[in-house]
This record gives structure tokens, sequence and C-alpha cells, in this order.
């Protein structure tokens, strides 16, 4: 009996004991068997000073302003070593270097100010609107165009190798050599003005290049003039080192005297800008044969004979199936590669098969002289692949065109289909059936084209042979 | 006393969440930071049933809000004034704050089927008025031709440029070329993923003529960000205009034709 009621006890002065308040006094007691409360708010000094060091690391400096870069690929294919070099190749020289960014810039100015010299025949207003970073000096107006739309697919330079470019197929253009597929010129012109502009509005189905139609004509314009600007610019930083190569001794100094650089190194590229502009410059269209017409439909009688004469055209003079094959699959064949990949392809393949050949000369028998330049020979080569390796992008062949798709990369207007097999496509392997300067002869009569412009047109509808059903003859559109 | 402050300061930031919220919404409008303007026939249903959810959401979240700085405020523990007491928990108040809400999310989802059905089954019986391919990273569209059968040679192919005739109802059928995307028109409250390989009816009528935007809302790669394309709505009359000049555009075959449309100059 005692023992039960001193248990009882016992445990009643343990429960009030556990939900007994602690007065004051008590609560910053530490050793009773319940805790207090009692939040500690000391300042985390080790957490702020690390805070205060990450956000001081970030530093207060400025960035560095944009600038052309070489055309790394040109320029060390300039400096080949000549017969007779006998100290080791230092590749261009400090002075060279200098001597052609100053040039360069007192012709072009920076990618922040693109300031032009006359003779180029740029609108200067039109550059400062598409040039340097985007920004805004007048309300409703921006400024920095190119940097806003253009460079991270085609770089700084206009070189085609913008940090998005090496994720595309196929590639963003390279202005530099001053080549453009898609226009209304003879094959090897330059595009006119009103080209580049369609370009810019329709972008190229099939390919990265968006359309740009949301833009406003203004901006449009002065978009297409920054292109021309790039591909001047280019262009003569080519003839400049054409020049240094073809004409000067090996440590001669550049003149830098402003009327021959403008007569012989400038003149000659803007030349064949302006010419594009006269009104001949364009490749005549020739008339619509008989009984074609093209807002008729395949059904038309007309419409089906024509499509018919061009069907023997695709498989006969025109020649198209050796590469777009017989079913017009674009599986004839597919090793080539267009202008701009196949320059790396080229010059990759004699730069390996140079370096295997002179690494394998035995230097053993060889006077000091021949060593020497054997050595110089090899360094030049050895800068050459690892130039094309780092500067340049893997290269990828061009398949011929599948005309199944109904895709066409430069317009889908007959008059689009008409010029790309009047000229073929320049920097492209395909060739053109069309004369190939003013009053020549082609492999197909001018009116004639018109035929096979629409037996292409058709190729994406055409079932089995049936024209003008309603079911396309690509899988993924049929559902 | 420090730690005191230190309870007020904490208590006082809490009730800084919403006394903001509130500001924030009141001044949305006026720094037109709020809804974009609607133009269509069921936009008005849609935005309601927003204002709805807004506003009881809204009470909720003040009302909790308000009694969680109360208690910051006057139970602070540096006031030192009594322990707190532990209870096992109220089943009645566990059981009354679980029904209410849920009436309240059954009552919403009732209220909104016909909102939802209005937008995403109740398709018209209609031809397709345009196709909408979405493509990295632009919009394709592709009107049908004069012979008024989409998926035949003459029809019109065009890029971001969507125009449409205003008080009409439209039947979109929108299809992706390669990823995922999602057609969003703000101002028709429309909003429909692209899927590859499905071709998904999209339907709405606008009241208002005017430029709108699509913009993707699908993450669909670089890109995305970028592929912006615009829906203008214009009478009839106009619109028929329009289509048939793009026709004899496409079908040029003289390089008179060659001025390719740019926007901005319409």
């Amino acid at each position: 009996m005692s023992a039960a009621v001193h248990t009882s006890t016992a445990v009643k002065r343990m429960r009030t004991s556990i939900f007994r308040v602690p007065s004051r006094r008590e609560s910053s007691v530490t050793m009773t068997n319940h805790p207090t409360f009692s939040p500690s708010v000391r300042t985390p000094w080790p957490l702020v000073a690390i805070g205060a060091t990450l956000l001081a690391s970030t530093g207060c400096g400025r960035t560095e302003p944009a600038s052309f870069r070489l055309n790394m690929v040109a320029a060390t294919k300039t400096t080949a070593p000549l017969s007779g070099l006998k100290e080791p190749w230092a590749g261009w020289s400090e002075d060279r270097q200098r001597q052609v960014a100053t040039i360069l810039e007192a012709m072009f100015g920076t990618p922040d100010r693109p300031e032009v010299v006359p003779e180029t025949g740029l609108d200067q207003g039109k550059l400062r609107l598409a040039a340097g970073p985007v920004h805004s000096d007048i309300v409703g107006r921006k400024n920095g165009l190119y940097r806003e739309h253009c460079v991270h697919c085609h770089g700084i330079t206009g070189d085609g190798m913008g940090p998005t470019a090496a994720f595309l197929n196929p590639y963003p253009r390279d202005y530099r050599p001053g080549k453009f597929k898609f226009k209304s010129t003879w094959r090897d012109a330059k595009p006119t003005h009103a080209d580049l502009v369609k370009v810019l509005n329709d972008g190229i189905a099939g390919s990265s290049m968006p359309s740009f139609a949301l833009l406003s004509p203004p901006q449009v314009d002065a978009l297409a003039e920054y292109v021309k600007y790039l591909s001047i610019r280019g262009e003569t930083e080519l003839a400049l080192f054409s020049y240094i190569e073809q004409e000067l001794e090996a440590d001669a100094t550049l003149s830098e005297d402003r009327g021959f650089l403008i007569d012989e190194i400038l003149t000659p590229v803007v030349e064949k800008w302006a010419a594009v502009e006269e009104e001949d410059a364009q490749i005549p269209i020739a008339d619509l044969p008989a009984g074609v017409d093209f807002a008729l439909g395949p059904t038309a009688p007309g419409n089906r004979e024509s499509i018919e004469l061009g069907r023997k055209l695709f498989h006969g003079t025109g020649g198209c199936v050796k590469c777009h094959g017989v079913t017009a699959l674009g599986d004839g064949q597919a090793n080539d590669y267009d202008d701009w990949n196949k320059a790396i392809v080229e010059t990759g393949k004699e730069i390996a098969g140079s370096l295997t050949q002179t690494k394998e000369a035995s230097t053993g028998q060889m006077s000091a002289e021949d060593r020497a330049t054997h050595r110089a020979k090899l360094e030049w080569l050895s800068a050459m692949e690892r130039v094309l390796e780092g500067d340049a992008l893997t290269p990828r062949p061009i398949p011929p065109r599948n005309l199944r798709l109904g895709i066409y990369r430069g317009g889908r207007r007959p008059l689009d289909i008409y010029r790309r097999l009047y000229t073929g496509i320049n920097g492209a392997p395909m060739p053109g059936v069309g004369p190939s300067g003013p009053g020549g002869k082609g492999t197909v009569p001018s009116e004639d084209i018109w035929h096979m412009v629409n037996y292409v047109l058709s190729l994406p509808y055409d079932f089995d042979g049936e024209l003008g059903v309603d079911r396309p003859m690509v899988a993924k559109d049929r559902f | 006393m420090n730690r005191r402050i230190w309870g007020m300061a904490w208590a006082i930031l809490f009730l800084a969440v919403p006394v903001l919220g509130v500001a924030t919404f009141a001044v949305a409008p006026a720094i037109n930071v709020w809804l974009p303007k609607d133009v269509s026939i069921h936009g008005r249903d849609i935005d309601s049933l927003f204002y709805f959810i807004l506003a009881l959401t809204g009470v909720v979240f003040i009302a909790t809000e308000m009694v969680l700085f109360w208690f910051l405020w006057k139970y602070d523990a540096a006031a030192g004034e009594r322990r707190a007491t532990y209870i096992h928990g109220s089943h009645t108040l566990e059981v009354v704050w679980t029904i209410i809400p849920a009436a309240t999310l059954l009552f919403l989802a009732i209220y909104q089927m016909n909102a939802w059905a209005d937008v995403k089954m109740r398709r018209p019986d209609m031809p397709p008025t345009v196709e909408v391919v979405a493509r990295q990273f632009e919009w394709r569209l592709r009107y049908p031709g004069r012979d008024g059968v989409l998926g035949t040679q003459d029809d019109l192919h065009l890029v971001n440029d969507l125009q449409l005739p205003v008080d009409e109802d439209i039947l979109v059928q929108l299809k992706s070329m390669d990823v995922l995307h999602s057609f969003f028109l703000p101002n028709l409250r429309i909003k429909q993923d692209a899927v590859p390989g499905m071709r998904i009816p999209v339907w709405f009528k606008s009241t208002e003529t005017g430029s709108y935007d699509i913009v993707c809302a699908e993450l669909c790669g670089w890109g995305h960000y970028k592929m912006k394309g615009r829906i203008t709505f214009v009478p009839r009359s106009e619109f028929d205009r329009w289509l048939e000049r793009k026709y004899a555009e496409q079908e040029a075959t003289r390089p008179a034709g060659d001025a390719s449309g740019n926007l901005a100059a319409r």
C-alpha cells in the first residue's frame, strides 16, 4: 500500500514537473530535463565573410569591345614557306598582323563603329543602325540589329562561326568569300540588295535561317547593308592576303598609301557589287511557253503537257537524275561539298598528305640549309593543321535536294525555281542548265526551263505518277 | 530587449508579404503587367474564372497571413510571457479545413467545365482555315489554295504572318515539324501544344481587328525565346484581297512581282 502511494506521488511529481511552466529565473538553466527555448541570434560571421568575398570577386571591370577576327585559314595559307626560306616558320610577324589590322580598320572601322571609306559605296547611316551593341538613343529606334539577330550564328566578323553555328546543318553563311547562293543574278555575280532583303524577309525554308519579315523595312534594309559590309570587308581582307602572298617579298612592308590600297585592293571588290545594281545584271527570264499557267494547277491540259516535257528533260538533257536520283529523292550521289566546306576539306587533305610526306623525308643526308627549310615546312604544315582544327567548322557534305519534300531553300515561286535551274546555285555543286553568261547558250533552251519548273513543283504531289491527287507523297505530310 | 526587436522585425517582414502582394496586384494594370487585351469570344469566361479564383484565394491568403503575423507578434518567445501549450490537435478543426477547400475546389471544377468545353471540346464543324506548322524557330503557315482544299499543290505557304478574317470562326490545324512547341495567342486566350506526329484542331473567333502576338509556350531549343509570329485580323473583304495578292506573288514568273511582303509595310 505504501509503495503504491509512494509511486503515485513520484509519478505525480514527474507529471507536474514536465508541464510546469518555468519561471524566468529558471529559463536559462539547461540541466533540467526540458531544454529552454532561447533563440540565439548571433551574427554568422563566417557566412557573411564568404558571401562578401563572392560578391567582391565578380569584379568591376568592363567587358572588352567586340573586334573583328583575322581570317586565320586564309592568313595561314598565304604564309606557306616559299622555297629557300631558311628561318623557322614564324607565322605572321607582329608588324604584318598589325599592318593588316590597321588597314582594314581604316577602311571599315570596328564592329562598334563601322566607319567606311566612301569608295565602298555603303550607306553609313544604315550601317550605324545595324552595328554596335544593342542600344537606343532615340525613342522608338533600336541600334545593334546585327548583334541582336544575326551574330550568334553568323559571327561578329560574318564568318558563319558564331556560337550557335556548330549545331546547325547547313552551316550559316560565311560572308567573307563574297559568295551567295540564292539570288537573281548570273552564277558568279554578287546578289543585288533586293536579293539580300528577300532572303531576310523569307528566311530559308529547310535551314535555320529564320524569316525577319516581322522587322520593319528600314531595319531589314540596314541588316542587308551590313551583310554587304561584312562581305566587302572579308573580300578586301582576302585580296590583301593575295597581294601579300603574290606580290610582296617575305619581309617587305606593305604600302599604306591610301590611293594604292583603294585602287588596287578595294575597288576590284566593290566594282563587282556595284555591277549587279545595273539594269541588265539580272538573268533574263524567258516568256512562259504557250499553255503553261501556274495559277491553274497541274491537272490543266496545258500544264499536264508541260509537266511531261519537264519530266523528259529531268531524266534527259537536264542531267538531274545523276544527283537527284530517278525518283527525285536526292539519292543520286551524296559525297560532294559546298564551296565553303570544300575549301576546308581540300586544304585538309593537302596538308595531311604533305605532313606525312615531309615527316617521312629523311633528314640524315640533308645539308644544313635543307634541314632548315624542312623544319620550317613542317612547322607551317602543323600550324595549318591546327588552324583547320580550331578555326574552321567540321566540314559537312551537302546532299542533293530531296525534291519530293516541297521545301525550297531559295523560294517556292516558279520564278525562284527558274533562277535555280538557270544559273545553278553558286557555291553548291548544283549546275545551271541555262547560259553561263549574257549571249551564251545553255544545255536547255530558256523557254523549256519553265517545263522543268512545272515538273519540279509537281513532284511533292505526284503520287505513283498520278497528278493532282491530294495525297502528298511524303509520309509525314499524309496524316 | 534585443531579442524582442529581432522578433518584431521578423513579424513585420512576414507582414510585408501580404501587403506587397496586394500592392503589386493593385498597381499591375497601371504598369501594364496585367492580363493582355482580350479580343476573343470565350476570353470573357476564362477571365472571369481567373478573377473568381483570384478573389477566393486572395481573401484566404490575406486572412492566413494576417493570422500568421498576429501570432508572430503577440506570441514571440522573447517576450517570454508563457510557454506554448502542447495539444494533440483538434479533430474538428482538421475536418473543417479539409471539407471547405475540397468543396470549393469541387465547385470550381464543375463551374469551369463549360468554359473548357467551349475552347477544347466543342469543335466547330468546318474545314480548316489555315494549317500552322510549328518549326524551330518559326511558324509556317499553309492556306488552302483557290481549290479550297488544304494539302494540294496550289496551297499558299507563308511564314510567321498569320492573317485572318475578323468576326468569323477560325479553325487552325496545328502540327509540328520537329519538336514540341506551343501555339500561344495571348490576346485570344488560346494555348495548345504542337505535338510532333499529331494534327490538333484549334478554334477561336476574334471580335476586333488588329495585330497581336503568336508566341511559343513550350521550350523548343535555343531559339524558343525569339519564336514569335504575328496574327492579324482584318475585315473579310480585305482578307480576300490579301489572299489573292499572296497567291499572285507565289505564282510569280516575272521579276516585277519580286517584292516579298514585309509585314510593317502593310
